[in-house]
């Protein structure tokens, strides 16, 4: 038992909600995810910057929205009855990112989680933390923090 | 799992052929090359000063632009052991043009019957991640790297084998994997430098194919080049 406790401190179970991107598999650390909204209307934003979607109310407060697929250089899709707005915080800041959909929580073991390649210049890979074998297949697990830069950070609060 | 059509399909012999042509030309060049190496270079020649006007120039010659060759870095320096005797050699085809990578620098063949993870912001050459037995295999798109100015999107569609390469986490997506033949030294034209193909270690005519050097290619992907 002792040793059993000990492995666990060694590698720690984390939660990753997973969601679904020009079909492939992402996830995001469940404790940054506040929750997870139907499609609702977008209002855009002039002047924002084009990873901006526009802003949402959410219960009185705006949360500023982010087109994901943009923002991980994928072409963009239409809307469906599966997409959704997550809701997560980040930066100290709470925001929304457009997905096709949201699928699951799945619990990883830290060892269970691989570094992920590093060929890529373009800026969007450092935004990859790792990836995993789950459910014979890969999920990409995005490090939220690195999404947007410092500047970008500071431009979403101005929105 | 359907029945990929043959890739010639989508690359015309003319293609592979003038693909190959580059290849031998670029072999031949550096041949030339190194035989004109030991002489040396003279300085140029001392101008000894003219009278102001000088006699009427002679018409300068156009000399034909010869694209200069990229320095020959001496062979002997970084010569894999495999190059001194005679190999067997893995033949392989991608997007028409047919491959032969020493059996020694190989890993193993993995079918592709599942999907390769794509993963965002990667370079174009680089397909996604393969989950294996033996984890995770990074993906090169070969016939993108090796061909860029002739690949095909479509060429994408009819992969049908990842080779892995051996003590790397790389594998080099193909078409279609042949035969292994047994290769002398002797039977392949060398290349004596690094050139802008520095993944080619040579051509061998006999199979009309270029021989690739695994380890200075998984060296360039590794450093994204």
């Amino acid at each position: 038992m002792k040793d059993n406790t000990a492995q666990r401190a060694d590698d720690p179970i984390l939660q990753w909600v997973t969601f679904r991107l020009d079909n492939e598999t992402y996830g995001i650390n469940v404790m940054q995810v506040q929750e997870v909204l139907r499609h609702s209307e977008i209002a855009p934003v002039p002047g924002a910057p084009s990873y901006v979607l526009g802003i949402i109310n959410l219960r009185g407060n705006v949360v500023t929205v982010i087109d994901t697929r943009q923002r991980f250089g994928l072409v963009s899709a239409p809307v469906t009855d599966q997409t959704r707005i997550v809701i997560i915080e980040a930066d100290r800041q709470v925001i929304g990112i457009l997905v096709d959909s949201v699928a699951e929580v799945v619990y990883l073991r830290q060892s269970e989680i691989e570094t992920a390649p590093n060929v890529g210049t373009d800026e969007s890979a450092k935004f990859i933390q790792g990836v995993s074998n789950k459910n014979d297949e890969l999920l990409i697990l995005v490090d939220l923090e690195k999404m947007m830069t410092e500047d970008e950070w500071a431009e979403l609060q101005d929105i | 799992m359907n029945n990929p059509l043959p890739v010639q399909h989508y690359v015309p012999e003319q293609t592979i052929q003038s693909y190959l042509d580059a290849l031998l030309q670029d072999a031949a060049m550096e041949l030339a090359l190194a035989e004109q190496a030991p002489q040396p270079v003279a300085g140029p020649e001392p101008i000894a000063p003219g009278p102001a006007i000088a006699a009427v120039p002679e018409p300068v010659k156009a000399q034909p632009l010869i694209e200069q060759p990229e320095p020959v870095a001496p062979a002997a320096a970084a010569t894999p052991a495999w190059r001194e005797a005679p190999f067997e050699a893995l033949l392989f085809d991608v997007g028409g043009l047919t491959l032969a990578v020493p059996l020694i620098s190989l890993g193993s063949i993995h079918s592709l019957d599942g999907p390769i993870t794509p993963l965002f912001g990667q370079p174009d050459w680089f397909l996604g991640l393969l989950p294996t037995q033996a984890g995770n295999l990074k993906v090169l798109d070969t016939a993108r790297w090796i061909m860029p100015e002739r690949y095909a999107p479509e060429l994408r569609d009819t992969l049908r084998f990842v080779i892995s390469v051996q003590g790397h986490e790389w594998g080099m997506a193909v078409h279609g994997v042949s035969q292994s033949i047994h290769l002398d030294p002797a039977q392949v034209k060398w290349r004596s430098g690094q050139g802008k193909r520095p993944w080619l270690a040579g051509t061998v005519i006999d199979q009309m194919c270029a021989l690739v050097d695994v380890e200075a290619l998984a060296e360039l992907i590794t450093a994204g080049k």
